[in-house]
């Protein structure tokens, strides 16, 4: 006797309901209620007439479940579509990150370490922020986890210069159009507030598992937005004087955009790239879930297996790996914006 | 000097507001700027703009804030478009011509000096100076000699390499004249250019700008809210009020026959020993013993300290050798005071 069959009486659609009879198969929590002998709609005085409360009176209703199961079945249904759309577009992705992979893991380390080390001397020109950098590649080879951190960084440099690749045009032409704009803020504000897990349900239905693009695709969704928005805020934040003058000595749109407002943008530019960074090194830990190599596989490793040990030493390498990335770019950022005050 | 003036404006409105273009029935009506404020919610900028630029003069316009001054200017090169009405650079009409036209006459007919500057932060001095050239596509060998020179002559040589955050606002500007200067057009537009500056400064590239002008005999438009730099630099003196020309002409015929009481307000505050100069105030020679000769162009002050504040006094007026006319210091006293319409 369920709550709600008063109501369908009333209105008189109990023949169509077919007098409460279910034939819908019983939930998880029905079999709990029947092997406790209880009638599970006493369980509240006035239940809300949610789906599932009024499937007990009405078995031709359907169950919340129906619904999260039409949104599976859709999706599926249009997955093959999709894929056939979408795999060959990602496909370099692929060989980009199983390319950096090789790349990175093939290269000898004395090699390897000496070209980092140049790489943060010429983008920061900061002689503590080199060392730095020097000795935390240094540490973590000493324990071992040279290997997976170079997988780590790989994924990074090439999901950060495809954000950038992307993410700057797109946040040039939302700078030059205001109803761009407004359509694509709401994507970004979606993006980055979506759980980061959520992301991957969908992509694990899309591509295999075994395909890295699924996790660079994953990475680089979450990673792209604070360098479009940048560049976008730094585009419109040029001094509108500036753009007067440029237009008054007969500047056209690309001249305008290359010498005045790419170059005046920069350093905002650059912050976005430095969250950009910061943001891939925080997705490629979860996207060790679906397969990313890298230090996150050892963190994941830790909280499966509950090996503590394995799992903080990973976590303190994500953490040097972050500090190197963000001292190095931020040095960077502030020898763009020294440029143009320097004494 | 042709008779076509280098620039002309002619019924020039322009109406801010989404409905601009219906506007303009109203305001040839008579609508004024309140009344159109209130009743339609669009602002009249400009009306019945009429203005001959002549070739090789300063034109200056001058008003208070607000009085569409700097928007006036903005129409010369079509930073901003008019809602009716003509203008016509060398005869050429400017609204008829295409995105890249109008481009190529922003590059070698016009430049501009700003009031803030406007430099770009990141490009050294030199490449500032530069800038013009490089978007005609000069190249860099000739632009940087050319910049170079420039410099040199407004007075910065030696800061070639400095940026321009390293410079002071006088310096700066000095940049900004030498940007516009180096793009080698006939006519400078210069929107409120010194008024950024601090009075010393601005004396001094006031200076600066007289003298390169008796060398260049550029066409300039200067902008101003200053009547005492107005009438320093004007050969032709316009005066905008609420949008409107109210009053112009020679700068010295302004001062003596103000046309209207918001201009005898405005000329009763100025030091007119300084800005009077002889020539206005002269009578027809006639015979008599003169103290002394004096110059056409001298100013009253310098009269004043000539003849030690004894009204006595007559001199004879000299213009390129030849006696124009003369001038009696009770005259030039009486000149000195300020004819206000509600006195008279």
């Amino acid at each position: 006797m369920a709550f709600y069959d008063g109501l369908f009486r009333l209105l008189g659609l109990e023949d169509w309901c077919g007098g409460g009879a279910s034939d819908a198969p019983l939930s998880m929590a029905d079999l709990l209620a029947q092997s406790n002998g209880e009638d599970s709609a006493q369980g509240a005085f006035f239940p809300f007439p949610s789906l599932d409360n009024l499937n007990e009176s009405c078995g031709n209703l359907s169950q919340t479940r129906d619904l999260t199961k039409g949104i599976e079945d859709g999706f599926l249904a249009a997955k093959p579509a999709l894929k056939s759309v979408l795999d060959p577009i990602t496909q370099p992705l692929s060989w980009l990150l199983d390319g950096a992979l090789w790349t990175f893991s093939a290269t000898p380390w004395f090699i390897m370490v000496p070209i980092l080390v140049a790489i943060a001397w010429f983008a920061s020109r900061s002689k503590p922020v080199t060392i730095f950098v020097a000795f935390s590649i240094l540490l973590l080879a000493f324990v071992d986890h040279y290997d997976v951190a170079m997988q780590t960084l790989s994924i990074i440099f090439v999901c950060t210069g495809i954000s950038i690749v992307l993410g700057v045009p797109i946040g040039i032409a939302m700078s030059k159009s205001d109803r761009l704009q407004r359509s694509v803020v709401p994507i970004l504000d979606l993006l980055q507030t979506l759980p980061t897990f959520v992301y991957l349900i969908p992509l694990i239905f899309l591509f295999s598992v075994t395909e890295s693009k699924l996790y660079g695709i994953a990475i680089i969704l979450y990673a792209i937005v604070p360098v479009i928005r940048l560049t976008d805020l730094g585009i419109r934040l040029v001094d509108q004087d500036v753009i007067e003058a440029a237009n008054a000595f007969g500047m056209n749109s690309n001249q305008k955009l290359l010498k005045v407002e790419l170059p005046l943008a920069l350093p905002n530019i650059m912050a976005g790239v430095n969250q950009t960074i910061m943001m891939s090194l925080a997705m490629v830990v979860i996207a060790s879930l679906v397969s990313a190599p890298g230090l996150g596989v050892n963190v994941l490793r830790g909280i499966r297996n509950l090996e503590l040990g394995v799992g903080i030493v990973a976590g303190i390498g994500i953490v040097l790996l972050a500090v190197i990335l963000d001292r190095v770019s931020k040095a960077a950022l502030s020898r763009v914006d020294m440029t143009h005050k320097s004494h | 000097m042709s008779d076509m003036p280098k620039v002309r404006l002619s019924g020039l409105y322009k109406i801010f507001g989404a409905r601009h273009k219906d506007m303009m029935p109203h305001v040839k009506a008579g609508m004024g700027k309140p009344e159109l404020l209130e009743t339609h919610g669009h602002v009249l900028g400009l009306q019945n703009i009429n203005v001959d630029v002549q070739a090789g003069e300063i034109t200056v316009v001058m008003g208070l804030s607000g009085s569409g001054k700097s928007t006036l200017i903005r129409h010369l090169n079509r930073l901003i478009d008019p809602t009716d009405g003509e203008i016509l650079i060398d005869g050429i009409d400017v609204m008829k011509l295409s995105d890249a036209e109008l481009r190529k006459m922003r590059q070698d007919k016009m430049s501009m000096v700003f009031q803030k500057f406007a430099l770009l932060p990141h490009r050294t001095v030199l490449q500032n100076a530069a800038m013009a050239l490089e978007v005609q596509g000069v190249d860099e060998a000739t632009r940087n000699a050319e910049g170079m020179k420039w410099l040199a002559r407004v007075g910065l040589d030696g800061y070639e390499n400095h940026f321009p955050a390293q410079l002071s606002g006088g310096m700066q500007q000095r940049v900004g004249i030498a940007r516009a200067l180096t793009a080698n057009t006939d006519i400078m537009l210069m929107d409120e250019a010194f008024s950024a500056l601090d009075p010393l400064i601005r004396t001094d590239m006031q200076n600066l700008l007289l003298e390169l002008q008796e060398e260049l005999h550029k066409t300039i438009v200067f902008i101003t809210h200053d009547l005492d730099e107005a009438l320093k630099l004007a050969d032709h003196l316009v005066i905008l009020k609420d949008g409107a020309v109210v009053q112009q002409g020679e700068p010295q015929g302004i001062l003596l026959n103000p046309s209207d009481p918001y201009i005898e307000d405005f000329v009763s505050d100025i030091n007119r020993a300084r800005v009077l100069r002889v020539r206005s105030v002269m009578q027809p020679l006639s015979k008599g013993k003169f103290s002394a000769d004096v110059d056409a162009n001298d100013n009253l002050e310098s009269l004043i300290a000539l003849s030690g504040g004894d009204t006595k006094h007559k001199y004879r007026v000299m213009e390129d050798g030849e006696a124009v006319g003369q001038i009696d210091m009770r005259d030039l006293v009486v000149a000195l005071v300020p004819r206000i319409s509600s006195a008279a």
